[in-house]
């Protein structure tokens, strides 16, 4: 069962859209929110406040590469490796992190700490190479940038 | 009108007109993938690509409308090339599991490759594989999605025609996977209508899986015997057989459109219930026995019956045929010389009679179509969404095209409500309150309120308001009346007096009959009613109908009586009655296809045939007749009812001299001036609408009956009371709920049961109760729970229905292990019962510990 902080959450987004459609994206990421990625339950319940049929809320969460389809780690690694990054060592990027992690792309690591993966363009091109983790955006990235916020990440 | 030139042949066509429809007109065809007629448009296969003379680019021919003067090629070296590579790439990733598939010999990709598509490929890439096993998606629905095309014509027709929208595409790109909710069990029709749609093997109906191979199958085109829409299908067997039911897209009413029923009832055929031979009450036990036998003992009863003067009856399923009921009340009124005769018992003889002349049956038919051209449709008496089923996805489709108003007077939540401008829910039986409303707006044009469903109670008629705008700012109006007004003697003097309202205001009025059984106008038609001859003279002297019958048993008068297709024990509002009023007929005479409950008690049984297993035709609810062909002959000593009624009749001394269901037709077309101009052998798949035909004076009586307002409903021997219907008064807090019955949507009458297919999606009966009472009651969705009556009492899975109204339960009639007629008690209208959760789960605990962000 959603909490009532998110259920009140997906209300008030409701009062904010033009339609109920139009608001099973931001739903969706309170969703993410609550149970660290979408599962059916939430997909659900998204259905049901907003009264749209279930199927839409999937075909939504299945398009977006936003969505986590399956539960994360504490720290969500995301690397864009779209052109502009990958013409700046993007992809190499990947390659460091997943040595350091011992994991590799879309894997978790076995104490659920960090999950890796390489994502589109964030629309950071202008300090590429660049990656997400979590919420938060972090810029020209190198071998020992990448070193030193994985360390400071508890 | 516009001039156009393809493949350097003039047409002119209508302005709009697609390319693709122009270039068909003019005899060239294009390959098609994902478009269909009836869907909206997507143009997402590119198979139908052309060019255009000037354009660079190539165009899709379903989406793009011609233009004056435009010059199109269909089939010039660029385009040839295009749609082979198209259909290259759709063949990039389909699995070519053509051996094994279901589809494999009427497969759209296979027939569009073999004319159009590439003769090799240089694909050598690892296919893209979304299963490994096949999702189970409904009882009747299975899918391999690996086939997909993606063409999403399932989706749109689940969206857009049925209105149940659990088909979607799920991914992106080329993984893109049309399928339903997290690939799980669908929560909708099982209508089967994504099957039809599908161009391959993706989606498959499970009872046909490897069953047979399409060409293997040998199949005749007939009409749907379920409900009153009167949908053509087309049912394919094999070894005598009955292995699948389709619909040809450019046939009938429904193009292709089926419901669950339709498409997946066909199995009672098949049942090993079936009765095979005659059978005749000896020492008190039911045995089987032989024609002759058989014959012989209705003639000594019939014969024995007429003798001492004691009252005959019959009562006849609006399931037979025209001819079948055409004969068979001609066996009773001629041979046995009585009016006693109805074609259902689940209905108020006097309302019937209204219904007919208000509704104007005699004046022929009218073609939904043409109902559905009006500027607003009311739909009132009728539980459409579920009784039904096409007419609904039909209105469903044509709303989505062209503004039609609609307006629904039900006291259940209907599927239609999300493609109405106005649902109006009120108390079952005061429908006349709801439209004598409107008709005071109507007159008044008070302030209108602006709620789209509004609940009426007493006190608030909200909705009304609305509804009453909207007619009158309409040219044209529509009414759908449904057969659920027959259920209550309610006076329907209410509906003559809003269509004389509507029609002094200069409108268009169209009344258009909802009727849940396949040949329910038939039977009217037929004469099959106490007060109405073939054609819809009126009697001398009125007989009884079939609550007369049963009232008349009651007290010991009824000598002989003769049962064919119904089930009179678990029809009757009030089957403790009925019980008891069959064990006092002296001789009771039971034709059906089963063993029923009501031939149970007969003194003989005579089996029947289904309806592959005859011809004849069939009048459904439009006034369309259309044809019943035989597919083979029955099994066993089986016989069809038409020829039964012949031997009974000769048995009493009566020679009918009909060697044939044609031969019969001939002399309905003498009787009956509506089928005047209809040609049995001209029937074909659309059928022929009923013609108003027939000079005055044989209409004088009933012309003068309608001229007057319908008379009081309460006839002699009636079994309800007058103003019973209406419900809305006094509360019981002991039984606070109003019980209402009809068809489920998966189910109807009680032949659906013995078909395993429908058992297998909905086997046991349910309670449908509004959300709000749910929630007062702390019922959740598949609850089991006890309703109880006055003198009944059952226990049932409990269904929530979002938008019916409060203080209302329904529970569909269908069933067999709760007996919905023992609720109802003679002449009392909708019987009042109490809703009781037995383990009441406590409000849930909302306060679980937050997931991790």
């Amino acid at each position: 069962m959603l909490s009532e902080v998110a259920v009140n959450e997906i209300k008030d987004i409701t009062t904010r859209y033009p339609t109920k459609r139009s608001c099973v994206m931001p739903a969706l990421y309170v969703i993410q929110k609550e149970y660290g990625y979408i599962t059916e339950e939430g997909m659900r319940e998204v259905a049901r406040i907003l009264g749209v049929r279930p199927v839409i809320v999937f075909e939504v969460s299945t398009f977006y590469t936003m969505y986590n389809k399956k539960p994360v780690g504490k720290y969500h690694v995301q690397v864009c490796t779209n052109i502009a990054c990958s013409l700046l060592n993007g992809e190499h990027i990947v390659k460091v992190i997943s040595r350091k992690l011992g994991i590799k792309v879309k894997e978790t690591t076995t104490d659920k700490k960090f999950t890796l993966s390489t994502v589109e363009c964030l629309g950071s091109c202008g300090t590429a190479p660049m990656m997400q983790v979590n919420d938060r955006y972090y810029e020209n990235l190198s071998d020992d940038k990448v070193e030193e916020i994985l360390n400071g990440l508890k | 009108m516009s001039t156009v030139k393809i493949n350097g042949k003039e047409i002119t066509v209508d302005d709009g007109t697609l390319i693709l429809d122009a270039a068909r007109m003019a005899g060239f065809e294009i390959p098609t993938m994902c478009y269909h007629a009836r869907l909206s448009k997507l143009a997402s296969c590119r198979v139908c690509l052309v060019e255009i003379v000037g354009q660079k680019k190539l165009q899709p021919s379903c989406v793009t409308p011609v233009m004056h003067n435009m010059e199109v090629l269909t089939e010039s070296p660029v385009v040839k090339s295009a749609r082979s590579s198209m259909i290259e790439l759709l063949l990039a990733n389909h699995p070519l599991d053509c051996p094994v598939c279901d589809k494999g010999g009427e497969c759209e990709l296979q027939d569009v490759t073999f004319k159009f598509g590439p003769r090799n490929s240089p694909f050598a890439e690892w296919k893209r594989r979304f299963n490994e096993e096949d999702y189970i998606l409904s009882p009747v629905i299975v899918q391999n999605t690996n086939r997909c095309i993606q063409c999403k014509r399932c989706v749109r027709i689940c969206a857009e025609v049925v209105g149940a929208g659990v088909l979607g595409s799920i991914g992106r790109g080329a993984e893109t996977e049309e399928t339903s909710f997290v690939k799980g069990y669908l929560d909708c029709d099982h209508c089967g209508n994504c099957i039809e749609v599908c161009p391959v093997g993706s989606l498959m109906s499970r009872p046909y899986r490897y069953k047979s191979r399409p060409w293997d199958l040998k199949g005749v085109d007939t009409v749907c015997t379920y409900c009153g829409t009167g949908c053509q299908l087309t049912v394919q067997a094999r070894d005598g057989e009955v292995l699948r039911v389709i619909s040809k897209p450019d046939s009938g009413i429904n193009n292709e459109t089926l419901c669950a029923r339709g498409r997946f009832g066909y199995s009672f055929i098949n049942s090993h219930e079936r009765l095979v031979t005659p059978m005749v009450r000896v020492n008190g036990v039911l045995e089987p026995s032989t024609w002759d036998e058989a014959i012989k003992v209705i003639r000594q009863g019939l014969t024995g019956a007429i003798k001492i003067g004691e009252k005959i009856g019959g009562i006849a399923s609006s399931r037979f045929t025209n001819e079948e009921l055409y004969l068979f009340q001609k066996l009773m009124r001629v041979a046995l010389k009585t009016n006693n005769i109805d074609s259902s018992s689940r209905w108020h003889t006097g309302t019937v009679r209204d219904y007919v002349d208000i509704m104007g049956l005699k004046n022929g038919g009218v073609s939904i179509y043409d109902a559905l051209k009006a500027d607003s449709l009311l739909i009132i008496g009728s539980g459409i969404s579920d009784e039904n089923p096409v007419t609904d996805y039909i209105i469903r489709r044509l709303s989505s095209y062209r503004k039609m108003n609609i307006i629904i007077v039900s006291p259940r939540g209907l599927r239609l409500d999300s493609s109405a401008a106005v649902s109006i829910r009120h108390r079952p039986g005061t429908e006349a309150e709801v439209i004598g409303e409107i008709s005071k707006v109507i007159e008044k044009s008070k302030d209108v309120s602006k709620d789209k469903i509004a609940s009426v109670t007493s006190a608030d008629w909200g909705g009304t308001g609305s509804a009453a705008e909207l007619i009158k700012t309409s040219n044209s109006v529509s009414i759908a009346v449904g057969n659920d007004l027959l259920r209550t003697p309610l006076q329907l003097s209410f509906l003559k007096t809003f269509v004389e309202l509507l029609k002094g205001l200069g409108k268009d009025v169209r009344l258009f009959p909802v009727l849940d059984r396949a040949n329910q106008r038939g039977a009217w038609d037929m004469g099959v009613h106490p007060g109405i001859l073939p054609g819809y003279r009126h009697t001398d002297e009125e007989g009884l109908g079939c609550d007369g019958i049963i009232e008349a048993a009651l007290k010991g008068e009824v000598g002989a009586l003769y049962v064919a297709g119904e089930d009179i024990i678990s029809d009757f509002p009030d089957g403790g009655a009925a019980k008891e009023a069959l064990s006092k007929v002296k001789f009771l005479i039971v034709q059906d296809i089963f063993l029923t409950g009501t031939a149970k008690m007969a003194n003989v049984v005579l089996p029947g045939a289904s309806f592959v297993e005859k011809e004849g035709t069939f009048t459904n609810q439009e006034g369309r007749v259309q044809r019943l062909r035989r597919l083979y002959k029955p099994h066993g000593d089986v016989k069809a009812d038409w020829e039964i009624f012949v031997l009974v009749g000769e048995a009493v001394g009566h020679s009918f001299h009909f060697g044939s269901v044609s031969e019969v037709f001939e002399e309905i077309r003498e009787v009956a001036p509506m089928y005047r101009e209809i040609n049995f052998y001209g029937l074909n798949g659309d059928g022929a609408i009923l013609q108003a035909a027939g000079s005055a004076d044989l209409y004088g009586r009933l012309n003068k009956s309608t001229s007057t307002p319908p008379s009081p409903t309460l006839e002699k021997g009636g079994v309800f009371q007058k103003g019973a219907g209406n419900s809305g008064g006094g509360e019981d807090p002991e039984y606070p709920f109003t019980l209402i019955t009809g068809n489920h949507l998966y189910h109807s009458g009680r032949l659906s049961l013995k078909a395993d297919t429908l058992r297998d999606i909905l086997s046991e009966a349910i309670v449908e109760i509004s959300e709000e009472d749910a929630n007062d009651l702390r019922i959740n969705e598949g609850d089991k729970v006890r309703v109880k009556g006055k003198r009944y009492e059952a226990a049932l899975t409990a269904k929530i229905n979002k938008g019916s109204m409060r203080g209302v339960v329904f529970i569909p009639e269908n069933f067999d292990d709760v007996h919905v007629n023992m609720f109802f008690t003679k002449g009392e209208g909708y019987p009042k019962v109490r809703v009781i959760h037995p383990h009441p789960i406590p409000p849930p605990y909302r306060g679980r510990e937050k997931g991790r962000g």
